[in-house]
């Protein structure tokens, strides 16, 4: 005996069945146009992002090296960006681009904001959502799924042929699997050829040379959206066959669908803003810049803090003032207030990461119990769109700054004389050829390791719903009715 | 007949349960919309005294030099929020709504962003134009699908054609109780968010009470035409809900898709970067070079004469200045490229009720992208006026003291766009005309 044989005839004549509705042509081939729509788009809109950002990160680059001999402190000023750049998952998983600014300006004293950010420039459209693979594949694929297998039994039952089924010697065991299996066939019609446009497109973008990370999220994005799918048939199909009349079925199955894709997520999210209240940026600034002049405060020629420093200074070097200090004074003095502000500054941007983590923390729980809040955090998380890999950037570009102005300070403090030139004299200057001592920003994307430990409860969570299905549909098998 | 037909809808649990799902979140609504008011006040008040202190700081340190302590003081200006946005949150958390600037070069300040959460703005807030918008259809769905679909599977539609001499009447009347029990629930919410929001009963909140029912008919409008196909229950939730998908998120996604990749804004970048250039490399330039730029754009300061001194402040501002005046073609393309976005979407809109209501509210709200576009543009005012308030004493290094501090005081941007009752209501209108007119004529043809 072939094994399985029952259950693929069951799929078999379900996928039939199906077919000979002709909605589902319809719907096929409009899900069909959507997905190349989505992925024309978000191929667009990868390829202009990318290319712009590399354009202008070269650019001032370019700029940055041209400058001609000058005050590294003036350097410090003129500055560097940070550009975002997309990874290549991001074509199909757009996840929280659009909110992310495109361009940080990294200068010395100076923490900016990331600016220009696609949300900034948009209308209240952009709200609604966007069209993303990634999207057709979490929200429109589920609901297809159960448009199809809302009746898988419940239309048996209503017409008796369940009660034959069953007296011909069929299992229950054996009538949900075979019922799954033949919803998922028909969205394997979908969902198949999706992933090898998809893969193609992925390998065009990186002109076929592709590292063994991108290789991995490539194989979970795919393997995890094949299990979610599986989820929701499984779903369409318990459901159905635990409800009385398909209108129940459908009902109810609408009602899940709505509470997994919509409703939950964005509650579950304004729970968590509504508890833990973020400070604006004009609260945010203001208390760094307290906290600032309690450390001390450089402009201030009666700081207690700075005059310590100057104190020490004198007696160490054993002058009387600072002007005849072996070093540029005023170099020294800027190195140790970067080093104090931004050590305050990373101390309240820690306490403001920590408000927006306990924000996101009632999300990340109901993932539990929401399988499209753990598959969206995994895919966000796979295609580097994700929450955790935006502060990434922003970390990345504060690093960058600070060592682009410690730099700088440390030149001047070296090559700086520490005589102040009178009010007619040329300004004091280094060579050009130190600028490229300071290397170019580059961002670099969190790994696979990275993503798999912050999206570790995903993983979990998805798995947990695979084991809890298996388990369901055996007690469901014995305990579901025929009538 | 009618108070049968209304204790008959009220006493259903299904009813009963929607009902108060439906109050309960748009009260949590109104609760999240009092949280953003508050904040928004907070930071205004905030604001005006980190401006007070931080001036009076400033100028107690740089008593001599007006041109330094100008380099570091900030001016904030405010984008008012009316207590009706609340209701309708908009952009209004993606932007911020106050803008801080030094009389430094303004381009590389304008377009600075607030802090937030990504997650957040991702999710979306829930404002009780949410509720409207994605809630109320739903609600309005399940309450109307099955009307006929199910007396008729259940055999009692007979009963019912051969009772009432008028069935379409009859038909009318099931619609109306339910109209009347969602608009009696919107109405009462709408209510206690004026009182809770303060939200003054004006022109503005009519034309958003108005957009908000005719929003609800536009629902029941589309499932009067679905009724009156005479389909089966099953076939009505899955049509009905494939609307609501499409109206809801494919449409309005596609379109987004559409308008920003149509209109892409690459200027962003270039202009931050021209900006950039523009000031520091005046640094290394000819002076009188940059000052003749600078009095042919000001030629009211020609009479200042650039001090025989490797550096002075005249100088500096007129390098600033720089930065500004050689990124303003930059700066102009984004500001009409950012147009064109809001015209293309406002456009199509209006043949997409969903999206259509949305903007309006927006707009009414004062939260939408032209508001954020028009306080760009005051902002730019605002720092010009300063600019020229400033330049003359900075050029004359005016004793600090002599100035009074005190009265620069936060101000304020308010948003005079008036309100169209015709471009607000008549799309609308129209679709429920139509619908209703499609409806009718497919139930007299059948009954």
């Amino acid at each position: 005996m072939k094994l399985l044989q029952t259950e693929f005839l069951i799929a078999r004549h379900f996928r039939n069945s199906v077919f000979k509705n002709a909605a589902i042509y319809i719907i096929t081939i409009f899900i069909g146009l959507l997905l190349l729509y989505a992925a024309f788009s978000g191929w667009d809109n990868y390829r202009s992002q990318n290319e712009t950002s590399e354009k202008y990160q070269h650019e001032s680059r370019e700029d940055w090296l041209k400058n001609p001999d000058k005050n590294p402190h003036r350097m410090a000023h003129y500055g560097n960006f940070a550009f975002r750049k997309s990874s290549s998952l991001s074509v199909f998983e757009f996840g929280m681009e659009p909110f992310f600014g495109n361009a940080i300006f990294l200068e010395a004293h100076k923490q900016n904001t990331a600016n220009f950010s696609e949300a900034g420039f948009s209308n209240s459209m952009l709200r609604f959502g966007e069209i993303s693979i990634a999207m057709v594949l979490q929200i429109l694929l589920p609901l297809l799924i159960f448009f199809i297998g809302f009746n898988s039994v419940a239309y048996e039952r209503e017409n008796g042929t369940l009660k034959i089924f069953l007296s011909q010697g069929v299992s229950w065991k054996q009538l949900l699997t075979g019922k799954t299996l033949g919803i998922a066939s028909v969205v394997m019609i979908i969902f198949i050829p999706t992933i090898m446009v998809l893969v193609f497109i992925w390998l065009l973008l990186q002109n076929f040379s592709i590292s063994a990370d991108e290789v991995i999220k490539m194989i979970l994005f795919v393997f995890f959206h094949f299990v979610y799918l599986m989820f929701f048939c499984v779903t369409a199909v318990l459901v159905s066959a635990s409800s009385k009349t398909s209108k129940k079925a459908l009902v109810s199955l609408i009602g899940i669908w709505l509470i997994f894709t919509i409703i939950l997520p964005r509650t579950t999210q304004a729970i968590g803003a509504y508890l833990y209240e973020a400070p604006s940026k004009i609260k945010f600034g203001s208390d760094i810049e307290k906290d600032i002049l309690k450390q001390g405060d450089s402009h201030n020629p009666n700081d207690v803090h700075y005059k310590a420093i100057k104190d020490s200074l004198l007696r160490v070097y054993k002058v009387d003032s600072v002007q005849k200090l072996p070093f540029n004074y005023s170099g020294f003095i800027m190195t140790e207030g970067e080093r104090i502000s931004s050590n305050i500054y990373n101390q309240h941007l820690e306490e403001l990461l920590k408000i927006y983590a306990k924000q996101n923390s009632f999300s990340k729980a109901v993932s539990f119990l929401n399988p499209y809040i753990a598959m969206k955090n995994l895919s966000m998380g796979l295609s580097n769109t994700d929450y955790d890999s935006y502060i990434d950037f922003q970390k990345q570009a504060e690093v960058y700054r600070y060592n682009m102005a410690q730099k700088m300070n440390a030149l001047q403090v070296k090559y700086i004389s520490n005589k102040k030139p009178g009010p007619n004299d040329k300004p004091l200057t280094i060579g050009k050829e130190h600028w490229a001592d300071v290397e170019e920003f580059h961002y670099e994307p969190k790994g696979i390791a990275a993503i798999i430990k912050t999206e570790i409860l995903s993983i979990i969570s998805i798995t947990l719903w695979i084991i809890g299905f298996f388990v369901l549909v055996l007690f469901a098998s014995k305990k579901l009715k025929a009538v | 007949m009618l108070q049968l037909l209304f204790k008959n809808f009220l006493r259903s649990k299904g009813t009963k349960a929607g009902l108060l799902f439906l109050l309960i979140i748009s009260l949590i609504s109104l609760l999240i919309g009092r949280q953003f008011q508050q904040k928004q006040e907070n930071n205004i008040a905030e604001a005006a005294v980190y401006q007070k202190e931080h001036i009076a700081r400033n100028a107690a340190f740089h008593k001599d030099e007006i041109g330094l302590l100008l380099y570091y003081i900030k001016f904030s200006l405010v984008n008012k929020t009316l207590p009706i946005n609340s209701l309708a949150i908009g952009q209004r958390d993606v932007n911020p709504s106050i803008q801080s600037v030094t009389i430094r070069g303004l381009e590389g300040q304008k377009y600075d962003s607030e802090l937030n959460n990504p997650s957040n703005l991702l999710a979306g807030n829930i404002d009780f134009s949410f509720v409207l918008l994605y809630l109320f259809p739903l609600l309005i769905i399940a309450f109307s699908y099955n009307l006929i679909s199910e007396e008729k599977e259940s055999g009692t539609w007979k009963i019912v054609a051969v009772q009432s001499q008028n069935t379409f009447l009859y038909i009318l009347k099931l619609f109306y109780v339910r109209i009347l029990s969602l608009t009696a629930l919107m109405t009462l919410v709408l209510l206690a968010a004026v009182l809770v929001l303060q939200i003054p009963l004006d022109k503005s909140f009519a034309v958003f009470y108005g957009i908000t029912v005719l929003y609800i008919l536009f629902w029941f409008g589309v499932c009067f035409f679905i009724v009156s196909l005479q389909k089966n229950s099953n076939f009505n939730a899955v049509i009905l809900l494939t609307i609501w998908l499409f109206l809801i998120i494919i449409l309005p996604a596609g379109i987004n898709t559409y308008i920003i990749n149509k209109y892409k804004v690459p200027e962003a970048l270039e202009l931050t970067l021209t900006q950039r250039n523009a000031y520091h490399e005046k640094w290394d330039m000819d002076k009188t070079e940059t000052m003749e730029k600078f009095y042919k754009h000001y030629p009211q300061f020609k009479k200042y004469a650039l001090p025989e001194k490797e550096f002075s402040w005249l100088w500096y501002y007129a390098m600033q200045q720089m930065g500004d005046d050689e990124s303003s073609v930059q700066s102009k393309d984004l500001e009409s490229k950012l147009e064109q976005r809001n015209r293309a979407s406002e456009l199509i809109a209006q043949f997409i009720p969903t999206l259509h209501t949305q903007i309006q509210l927006n707009e009414i709200a004062k939260s939408d992208l032209r508001n954020q576009l028009l306080f760009l543009k005051e902002t730019t005012k605002f720092h010009e006026k300063l600019r020229l308030y400033f330049y003359p004493k900075i050029f004359d290094n005016a004793p600090v003291d002599k100035e009074n501090w005190e009265k620069f005081k936060v101000e304020t941007f308010t948003d005079a766009t008036e309100i169209s009752f015709l471009k607000a209501f008549l799309p609308l209108l129209l679709f429920n005309l139509l619908l209703i007119g499609f409806g009718w004529r497919n139930f007299m043809k059948t009954l």
